[in-house]
């Protein structure tokens, strides 16, 4: 079983994940923001992090560097409302880029292959 | 011996005939007569002063003042006889001198072929009726001088009468000489004047075949100067003159011409005191009426040059006028060429305007004015000869058109002289900011040549054109060239001439043409200025639009993300578990169809957050070359899968040969795509979509076109200048984003997007793109 640490500021969106990505079979933590997410790094040990960019409080571009810092390996999709943050060279540091969407199927089949389950 | 009867009927017909009133020679010659009768002589003369010879005996007995009665025994004494006298000397004579106070007027005498003593009475009555002759030829003296007197004093009066009658300078001097020669029976006169600019004396007016010798010019200035009045005779040799009599016009004391009469009708010709002091007299007399007359005449010559000057500054300014009506700078060069060319203006046959480009340092024609052929020019100048009306207004009427068809037109703006080409006529006015007045002679093979060394352009090809015209026995060719002053240089060349009706251009007329081109030079600066102004105002009008709109689309998209943000959280919240609630809902549920619904507006509202983002967001995108015509492929497929089934037909014209166009082929996909999801939809499922791609050369530029066509409604007129606007959309349900997309797109590829709009039957998109110049601009299709 596959772990997962979503983080997202919105409440429905952390829901809305969680549920799809169990009905997928994933083990799924969440997180409201990058604080949060590094917190549950050391504990939850996820095999994946989503990571949404806009957050209050330390925001999704901090917290994937900071994240990076601790752990190198774990794959990053970056998710965000809109496109702009494809050109951000720090975003790059992420392993794939998603943009958000009431369809989840790109984001699932994103997970899917970084985890090498595709 | 004589009987006293004979005696008293000589006295009595002496008598008779002196008191008769028959003509003098019929009076000595019946006189004569009767001497002889009466005494029976063999010969019986009266001997004039001119008939006797000098020297000769009978001069000697002339001057003796005596009479010589000669007889066998008496008078034998004669000295020297010339042979021409020694008839007169006969066997028996007597020789009376008549002598009239101190006037000797001849010599009677009286001749016998036999010895005949005279008797005292006899030497009585040839005494007493000598005494008659002397009285007789004494008074024809009187009453030829009385005579000749009456005549100068009529011909003074003449004179006098004639000079109060006319002011005209020409009519006088006709007058003075004709009445001269009459007094002092002269064969010709002359009138000098004085020219008071050159110094010297100018021959005004003269009658009869006057002496052209140098001599007669200098008596003449002599008399001039010396103010002193001359009277010459010389014995003529040949042909030369005779006599001459030459007096100057005095007046206070200083002369300003000469009168001369020369050579006297009487032979020999000789002019006397008297002639010399009449002279004085009509000279001194005229003097007064000459200087009127030529004040008059200098006074009139004045006036008309005032008036001409007038009627040139009333043109001038007429024509200025006319130039002011407009900034136009075409129709400023085009009135300023008229003005130079009609009538009513400055009258040249042909004008042609030459202008100085700065930055090629080139001297280029701009415009032409002139007829074609002589034909053409005559039918224009009857025309235009019709029209009523002051030059402002007849100039401003002519409309351009006039020559359209022009040849000289056309030929001349071909014209391009480089100023460095310091030996052509028009290099030269400008360098040396100048007029040229050229005349060009006849060539010899009765062609002009006004063609110039080195391939000058005025010599190759207005001189040539020149030459066709003038085939038609050309005379001369005149052209002059004036400058066209702006403020402190010289802008441009105006070149005229008469090539029509070949009048001469005076100095004068360039004069005048130079001081309307100086007007002229300054209204076509003017013109060109604006023009400049113009271009400029209009560049900064659209830089200024094009900043609105970049102003606008920058808040627009601030604002937008920030909305964009805030609503597709929810969206994907709202979107994602409708999903979920759809998937666990049985198909034939009513809350299928509930699902469907919030699935369908959660994707529509997306879609609009896409076309938002995607118009506000500069992406910095990565450029490349592209082949149009796959990326056209491409969004035609992604285009189409929306009307599969309908009844839609697909025209492609994609050229074979390409060149490649640098850009970004995302956004150039979406333009496309745009284009011709608009197009489908404004068909409604039924017509024909023309796709084209074509390459262009513009302003030796190329470009790509792609042209998307439809057979819909087109575009209401009402709403065209708005369709690149954002968010303005005749759709009830769109946000009208897709033009203003395209526009976006095109626009940041330096490309250009129009619109061909047909109101009920269609529009026409057309976007054109800079294609890539450099190697492999032709690529067949596919290559990419």
């Amino acid at each position: 079983m596959k772990k997962i640490l979503v983080v997202d500021d919105e409440e429905s969106i952390r829901f809305l994940y969680k549920e799809e990505l169990e009905d997928e079979g994933f083990v799924v933590e969440i997180a409201k923001d990058g604080e949060e997410a590094l917190a549950q790094l050391p504990l939850f040990k996820p095999d994946l992090i989503t990571l949404d960019i806009k957050m209050p409080g330390m925001d999704g571009i901090e917290a994937l560097k900071q994240i990076r810092g601790i752990e190198r390996q774990v794959p990053i999709v970056m998710c965000s409302a809109y496109g702009e943050y494809k050109q951000d060279l720090t975003t790059w540091a992420s392993d794939a880029y998603v943009v958000k969407c009431a369809d989840l199927t790109e984001l699932k089949n994103t997970i899917r292959r970084l985890l090498g389950l595709l | 011996m004589s009987t006293l009867p004979e005696t008293s009927d000589l006295l009595k017909s002496v008598t008779r005939l002196f008191v008769s009133s028959l003509p003098l020679g019929e009076k000595l010659g019946g006189i004569i007569e009767s001497i002889s009768k009466s005494l029976g002589s063999d010969q019986c003369l009266l001997l004039t002063p001119e008939e006797i010879v000098p020297h000769g005996f009978l001069n000697r007995v002339a001057q003796g003042k005596k009479p010589l009665w000669a007889n066998e025994t008496s008078g034998r004494e004669r000295g020297e006889v010339l042979p021409e006298e020694r008839g007169l000397l006969q066997e028996s004579f007597g020789l009376i001198p008549l002598w009239d106070e101190a006037t000797f007027r001849g010599i009677l005498h009286i001749g016998f072929s036999r010895n005949h003593p005279f008797s005292p009475q006899e030497i009585d009555l040839l005494l007493l009726v000598a005494r008659v002759l002397q009285t007789l030829l004494g008074n024809e003296q009187i009453r030829r001088e009385e005579e000749k007197a009456r005549e100068e004093l009529q011909g003074l009066q003449e004179i006098g009468k004639a000079i109060t009658s006319t002011l005209k300078l020409e009519d006088l001097f006709e007058t003075i000489l004709t009445t001269g020669l009459k007094i002092f029976r002269a064969r010709g006169g002359v009138v000098r004047i004085e020219d008071k600019k050159k110094g010297e004396l100018k021959t005004q007016y003269s009658i009869g075949d006057y002496h052209q010798a140098p001599l007669d010019r200098r008596i003449a200035k002599r008399v001039f100067f010396t103010k002193t009045p001359l009277s010459l005779n010389r014995s003529g040799e040949g042909n030369s003159f005779l006599s001459i009599l030459c007096a100057p016009f005095l007046l206070k004391g200083r002369s300003f011409g000469t009168l001369t009469f020369y050579d006297k009708e009487t032979h020999p010709s000789r002019f006397d005191e008297r002639d010399l002091h009449l002279l004085l007299m009509v000279s001194h007399q005229l003097s007064y009426a000459v200087e009127n007359a030529m004040a008059q005449y200098e006074i009139s010559t004045l006036a008309r040059e005032q008036e001409k000057r007038v009627k040139q500054l009333s043109t001038l300014w007429e024509l200025n006028k006319a130039l002011l009506t407009t900034v136009h700078l075409e129709r400023i060069l085009q009135m300023t060429l008229t003005a130079i060319t009609i009538g009513d203006g400055l009258g040249f046959n042909r004008a042609m305007l030459f202008l100085v480009n700065e930055k090629t340092r080139r001297l280029e024609g701009a415009t032409a004015v002139g007829p074609n052929s002589a034909e053409e020019a005559g039918r224009i100048w009857s025309a235009l000869s019709q029209r009523k009306g002051n030059p402002s207004e007849l100039i401003t009427q002519l409309q351009p058109p006039l020559d359209k068809d022009s040849v000289l037109n056309s030929l001349v703006k071909g014209i391009g002289i480089p100023l460095e080409q310091e030996q052509c006529l028009l290099s030269r006015t400008v360098l040396e900011g100048r007029p040229f007045n050229v005349r060009v002679p006849q060539a010899e093979e009765g062609w002009l040549q006004a063609r110039c060394e080195r391939g000058c352009h005025l010599g190759s090809e207005v001189g040539c054109y020149v030459s066709e015209h003038l085939s038609r026995d050309p005379r001369v060719y005149s052209f002059a060239s004036v400058p066209l002053w702006g403020k402190g240089k010289v802008i441009g060349v105006i070149l005229v001439d008469n090539l029509y009706n070949q009048n001469p251009i005076t100095d004068e007329d360039i004069h005048y043409l130079a001081m309307f081109c100086n007007q002229a030079g300054l209204a076509i600066e003017n013109a060109m200025l604006y023009r400049n102004l113009e271009e400029v105002h209009q560049k900064l009008k659209e830089t200024q639009t094009f900043l609105l709109h970049q102003e606008k689309m920058a808040a627009l998209g601030e604002l937008s993300t920030s909305v964009a943000h805030e609503i597709r959280n929810p969206l994907v919240s709202i979107g994602g578990f409708a999903r979920r609630l759809d998937r666990i809902t049985s198909p034939e549920a009513a809350e299928k169809r509930y699902t469907q619904t919030i699935m369908k507006e959660v994707r529509r509202l997306e879609k609009i957050l896409e076309h938002i983002l995607t118009y506000t967001h500069e992406e910095s995108v990565a450029l490349k070359e592209l082949d149009l015509r796959g990326i056209l492929e491409e969004s035609l497929s992604m285009a189409s899968e929306g009307w599969a089934n309908g009844g839609l037909r697909l025209v492609k014209e994609f050229s074979e040969k390409l060149p490649m166009v640098r850009g970004n082929h995302d956004q150039l996909k979406q333009a496309f795509f745009n284009l011709i999801h608009n197009a489908c939809e404004s068909m409604n499922g039924k017509g024909s979509l023309s796709v084209r791609i074509h390459p262009v050369s513009k302003n030796g530029s190329s470009f790509v076109r792609v042209e998307v066509e439809d057979t819909g409604a087109g575009i209401d007129p009402e709403n065209l200048h708005n369709i690149f606007n954002p968010f303005y959309s005749t759709k009830e349900n769109r946000l009208g984003l897709g033009l203003p997309i395209i526009h976006k797109i095109v626009t940041s590829h330096q490309g250009q997007i129009e619109v061909d709009n047909q109101p009920g039957r269609g529009a026409t998109f057309i976007i054109t793109l800079p294609a890539q110049e450099e190697k492999g601009n032709e690529k067949d299709f596919g290559g990419r």
